[in-house]
């Protein structure tokens, strides 16, 4: 019986070869907003432009780093390519009550949503932060990293004109 | 065996299924994790040869989504656990899996799930990987959205300890309203208010625990319930959250198996605009160790989540004395203040500064004891006088931009910590610490950190608790990134008063998109290690460590 198993992914693999293409945005995952406000996950692919999803918490200090330096770039980046940024912070109710004064304190643009039981974070096989993902116009993941170090958002924007260059358009 | 055959092959079926129902062939998505340690005997610092050389947990995730259907499977071995993890996860095998359909109105999840009623104070399933915590419910649960504003959950289910499952049955309904959704007239209102209900049951089979006088068997309550109701207010800049959650008669092994009622509330209030934000927290928590056998103590079968009101620090020494959530009883109240001091200020400089000060302070109850097993345990006071101090935090950061090449970063702070929250009985530690951190970016690809940490105590060594975070410590942490992808890091800490020992590391590591490896040698300090306020006690290593982590 213990054969069940990879019997079962083959089962799957064989029957759908085409699941393997480009990563698509989970949808219908419930997150909320800094005001408690319930919205669905596919709300967040920014119709026609690019979308950067900044996963992050008040407590780690690389996401934070990310998270100012995109601040800084935000306009510049918005009016170029018409890219969205959100910030959804995987805080647990610790340090949950934290995560809208902070982000106000730091002074940063964009929306900031919570994944307070990190449903979204498992669905996308998340396990640590700071994590940033890009979305092309129609929710595909077009490119992801992992951790951050300073100079990595020059990468990101290489990504996202890359996007915007592409033959199809947003 | 044969049942979870059945289930795996039930997933794989409606998996096929599911291909077919939608117009594509859906999504398959998953991750590997891997973790692997050495380790031999060092006298120094405490640590024991590992009998089978190496550890190694890893973890094998799958998840297949196509529109509303999602299904997944976990495979995690453990041969044989890494150090500090539980010595019960020694194994392998399907640990976690689940089928779920959902639409706008409807969820429904078999299997195993995870879910947090409000913050987590009567019912709170997840998992942990770090700590080694998974209590995942395995069961049903259905959510249901009549109309926008209103979500209504019920689950049923056991939690998960290891390879087995808590004896006790969990049940729970929570409902949730956002008053500006439902009503109307209220939905242009700049006050926004969410308002939410809680109930969670345990049903566990009765056993034989007497009293104080063994002549007399304890009358053990077989259903044991909690309930919450809690509020989320917001109005401009302002909000106001509270929440309370009470329990029922619940003797176990915890609380002493006294009958005693639980209670918890947490309070916070905010005020926060662009560049400026205050915060003000209180919590009280009594008698409130919710799980799902009333035998178990440690960190496995945990129902519900009392957080920290600690603040959580990224620097090391900050951490050095994590406060753990006494969830039997304590007060605290933090306050907060964030600012950034403007630019081209002389504070400022050109590009602002972040400023952060903290301060927290926690103590026990103002309790009086009335009985011992099968009495009511204690009394309490709502706040009183006669406490015992258990945890400090007064401190303040900074993080400045110097130039377009060179950020840094500034934290100072006092901590006060009473060991007993660790179950030590001892002297009050008072820990001043700072720290400082600089990063350099020398090019498109190559980027420099430094950081340095210094921690005074009034902490003394002592063989009888061999408690080695004691003494006064300094850390130097020298890391290059280099080539975009690579990286080297260098950590050096040592106690230079009241030696109790130096713990040095280096690390290598590779980071591309979504994976990431990173293989280390070095001393680990004997200690506990905390996460959202729960925390595990890590035994001291010597030795090698891998990690790779990689999702597609």
């Amino acid at each position: 019986m213990k054969k069940l198993l990879p019997i079962t992914l083959l089962l799957v693999l064989a029957w759908s070869p085409p699941v393997f293409a480009q990563q698509t945005w989970p949808s219908h995952i419930t997150l909320r907003t800094a005001t408690q406000v319930e919205l669905s996950s596919d709300s967040l692919v920014n119709r026609g432009h690019p979308t950067i999803i900044s996963f992050w918490a008040t407590w780690c200090k690389p996401c934070n780093k990310e998270l100012d330096a995109l601040s800084e770039l935000y306009d510049e980046w918005r009016e170029e390519t018409g890219v969205r940024i959100y910030a959804i912070a995987v805080d647990d109710s610790r340090s949950q009550a934290d995560v809208v004064p902070h982000a106000n304190g730091r002074g940063w643009p964009f929306d900031v949503l919570l994944d307070s039981n990190q449903e979204l974070m498992r669905a996308l096989h998340i396990f640590a932060v700071p994590y940033t993902l890009l979305l092309d116009g129609q929710g595909t993941i077009v490119y992801q990293h992992n951790s951050y170090k300073d100079g990595d958002e020059d990468e990101l924007l290489e990504q996202i004109k890359k996007l915007a260059a592409s033959p199809n358009p947003q | 065996m044969k049942k979870k055959s059945i289930l795996l092959l039930a997933v794989g079926a409606l998996c096929i299924i599911s291909t077919t129902w939608g117009q594509n062939a859906g999504r398959v998505s998953g991750s590997v994790q891997i973790e692997a340690q050495t380790s031999h005997r060092d006298t120094a610092i405490g640590s024991e040869d590992v009998p089978s050389r190496l550890l190694l947990n890893s973890y094998a995730d799958f998840r297949y989504d196509n529109g509303p259907f999602s299904a997944g499977l976990r495979f995690e071995a453990y041969h044989n656990p890494l150090l500090g993890f539980d010595p019960s996860y020694k194994g392998a095998g399907l640990a976690h899996y689940f089928f779920s359909y959902q639409n706008d109105q409807l969820e429904l999840t078999a299997g195993h799930y995870y879910e947090q009623f409000g913050q987590g104070l009567v019912l709170r399933a997840y998992e942990d990987r770090l700590l080694g915590l998974d209590n995942a419910l395995q069961g049903v649960r259905l959510k249901y959205r009549p109309v926008k504003g209103i979500t209504l959950t019920g689950l049923i289910g056991r939690q998960r300890s290891a390879w087995d499952f808590g004896a006790g049955i969990v049940r729970g309904l929570d409902g949730e309203m956002a008053l500006n959704s439902i009503f109307s007239t209220l939905s242009e209102s700049k006050t926004r208010v969410n308002i939410g209900l809680s109930f969670v049951s345990r049903f566990e089979d009765d056993e034989s625990i007497t009293s104080d006088n063994p002549a007399y068997m304890l009358n053990l309550p077989l259903n044991v319930g909690a309930v919450s109701a809690r509020m989320h207010m917001t109005h401009g800049h302002f909000s106001l959250q509270a929440e309370y959650a009470g329990k029922g008669q619940d003797p176990n092994i915890t609380n002493g198996y006294i009958y005693k009622y639980g209670s918890a509330v947490l309070l916070n209030t905010q005020y926060a605009r662009p560049g400026f934000s205050a915060s003000l927290r209180a919590q009280r928590v009594d008698n409130m160790d919710f799980r799902s056998v009333r035998s178990r103590s440690g960190d496995m079968l945990h129902i519900n989540y009392i957080p920290s009101i600690a603040q959580p620090h990224s620097y090391t020494f900050f951490n050095l004395y994590p406060y753990a959530t006494q969830t039997n009883g304590e007060l605290g109240i933090q306050g907060n203040l964030y600012f950034k001091l403007r630019k081209g200020t002389a504070l400022g400089g050109k590009y602002g500064t972040d400023v952060h000060l903290n301060y927290t302070t926690i103590s026990s109850l103002d309790t009086m004891r009335i009985g011992g097993r099968g009495t009511d345990g204690y009394t309490s006071k709502p706040i009183g006088s006669n406490r015992e101090h258990y945890y400090t935090d007064l401190s303040i950061e900074l993080s400045h931009k110097f130039s377009p090449t060179v950020k840094a970063g500034f934290c100072a702070g006092y901590i006060v910590f009473n060991p007993i929250v660790e179950g030590h009985a001892g002297q009050l530690h008072h820990n001043w610490v700072l720290a400082t951190d600089v990063t350099l970016k020398l090019g498109s690809r190559r980027v420099l950190r430094l950081e340095a940490e210094w921690l005074e105590s009034d902490s003394k060594y002592d063989a009888v608790v061999d408690d080695k975070r004691c003494g006064d410590w300094l850390m130097e942490v020298v890391e290059y990134h280099f080539a975009r992808h690579f990286f080297v890091q260098a950590n050096l800490q040592r106690c230079y008063h009241d030696g109790t020992g130096n713990y040095n590391q280096v690390a290598v590591g590779y980071t591309h998109n979504a994976s990431r490896l990173q293989v280390g040698y070095g001393r680990q300090r004997q200690g506990i290690v905390c996460v959202g306020g729960v925390c595990r006690e890590m035994p001291a290593s010597n030795g090698l460590t891998v990690s790779f982590i990689t999702s597609f």
